[in-house]
Parts: structure tokens; sequence; C-alpha cells
């Protein structure tokens, strides 16, 4: 049976909060992962590793790039600058709904895109491998 | 050519949390090989934080971070006789290298009890470097 959408929600928030060292109520939904609560790397790890333990949703590190990237290769994600694309940006649109395009068309760097990763983006991937599995 | 040079740091306590509250941490982030060696030391711990700094210093001079398809284990650090440690790319990482035309990659790696650094340097043929995610 799927686990419920709230489950999900808490559940992850739980991870980010135990994972870095911070309360419940900081790790809200439109909190950024690496950016307001300042997480690194292997932090992020700490945390899908909780979210494994709490939901049975395996995602890799490598995921979330893929996730976020939605299998656009690299050069058509981001221009020889490494600012991302017009089509890149649609990507990111999907994957980040609360970002605004025609703010950062032309300034965004794929290195920072992660930056705007939010705890609900999360959420919502974990929502969307835990029904692919269910499936 | 082309140089591009990456750095981390890693607290060792950091580092030991996540490997005794996640079993699986350790496969995922280190090669047999890697773990074969560091797990033989007294300071295994400090061992391991710098080869986690090195393949995140590897990833920052790449510019790519953990990109589509990448594992924590294509990029591997393995001690020569002497003691110099050396890089190893595996999987997407070393596709990825290939299709950048990488011509040479060296790492340096220091820890103190509490800290572990590593640094790399990356030399391209041409314009290397690429425009992937970057977690770092």
């Amino acid at each position: 049976m799927a686990i419920a959408r709230e489950e999900i929600d808490s559940k992850v928030q739980e991870a980010v909060a135990a994972a870095l060292g911070v309360d419940n109520e900081e790790a809200t939904p439109d909190a950024t992962l690496m950016g307001d609560l300042g997480a690194e790397s292997i932090d992020l790890l700490d945390i899908l590793f909780r979210i494994e333990r709490s939901t049975r949703v395996k995602i890799q590190a490598a995921d979330l790039a893929a996730h976020i990237q939605g299998g656009i290769p690299d050069e058509e994600f981001g221009d020889a600058n490494g600012i991302i694309t017009d089509k890149g940006m649609a990507q990111l649109k999907q994957a980040m709904p609360q970002i605004n395009p025609d703010e950062l068309r032309g300034n965004l760097q794929a290195e920072k895109v992660i930056t705007l990763f939010t705890v609900k983006n999360l959420a919502d991937m974990v929502a969307e491998r835990a029904e692919a599995g269910a499936g | 050519m082309r140089v591009r040079v990456g750095v981390d740091i890693v607290g060792v306590d950091r580092l030991r949390r996540l490997l005794v509250e996640h079993a699986d941490a350790l496969d995922t982030l280190f090669t047999h090989r890697e773990q074969s060696y560091c797990l033989g030391k007294r300071r295994r711990f400090e061992h391991l934080a710098a080869r986690f700094a090195a393949k995140e210093a590897v990833l920052k001079a790449f510019g790519t971070g953990m990109g589509q398809r990448m594992h924590w284990t294509d990029v591997e650090i393995i001690n020569e006789v002497l003691g110099r440690p050396r890089v190893y790319l595996h999987g997407e990482v070393a596709r990825w290298a290939e299709r950048k035309r990488l011509a040479d990659l060296d790492v340096s790696l220091s820890h103190t009890e509490g800290w572990a650094i590593a640094q790399a340097v990356a030399v391209w043929n041409e314009s290397g470097g690429g425009c992937a995610l970057s977690f770092d």
C-alpha cells in the first residue's frame, strides 16, 4: 500500500531536521536544503539514508541530479558558459514549480541550481517514487 | 591546456556519524579497495574522511558535482606502495572525463584528528569542465 502524502511530508521533514540538527519547525516545506538550511553533500546523503529507512523509498545523490535535470544532456541543459538554457529552465520549472523562470533566465548557473531545491521538492520526489513503487 | 582545481574539507566526526548511523553508507561511498586500506588503520575514520574529501575535490575540479548517473565509488582513491594517493575513475565519471578530454588528474590529502582535507588538480586538453548540476 502506498504511503500517504501527509506521512511522506512529515518523514522528509523529520529526516532533514535530524540530519542537519535543526528543529522540525526550521525544516519548512519552502526552505531550500543547501541554501536556507546550509546542507552539504554529506548532509544530503544523511537525509537520503534517513528517508530510505523511514519510507522505504531509496534515492541516491545522482538521482537528485537526474530528477532535476530530467534526463536532458549536460550540453543542452546549460550553455557553454554554464548558464541554464531555455530548455533547461522549462525542465527546472517542472521539478521545482516554485521558481520564477523570468527572474532566473540568462543568469542561473547550472552549479547553483541545487541551491533552489526545497524540502517540498524533495518530498515531491519521494512521493513520486513511492507511487511508482506501489504501482 | 586548461587547469582546474577543487578543494574540500570534511569533519571527521560528521563522516563517522554518517557511517555509524547508516550501515549502507560505507559501500555507497567507498570501493572495496578503499575500505580495505582504511579499515585496517588505527585512524580509520580520518583516512575515510580524507578519501571522501578527495572525491568531492575531484568532482569540484571537474565542475560537475554529483551529476546524473554518477556514483561516489566512480572516483576511487588508492595509495601507491610509497603512500602517494592516486585517482582511479570508473563508470559515468570516467566516461564524462573521457568526453571532456581529461589529460591528467592528481590529488593530495591530509588530516588531523578533527578534519580531513583534499585538493585535486585536473588538466584538460582544450576547454574542459562542464555545466552539469553540482551539489557542492
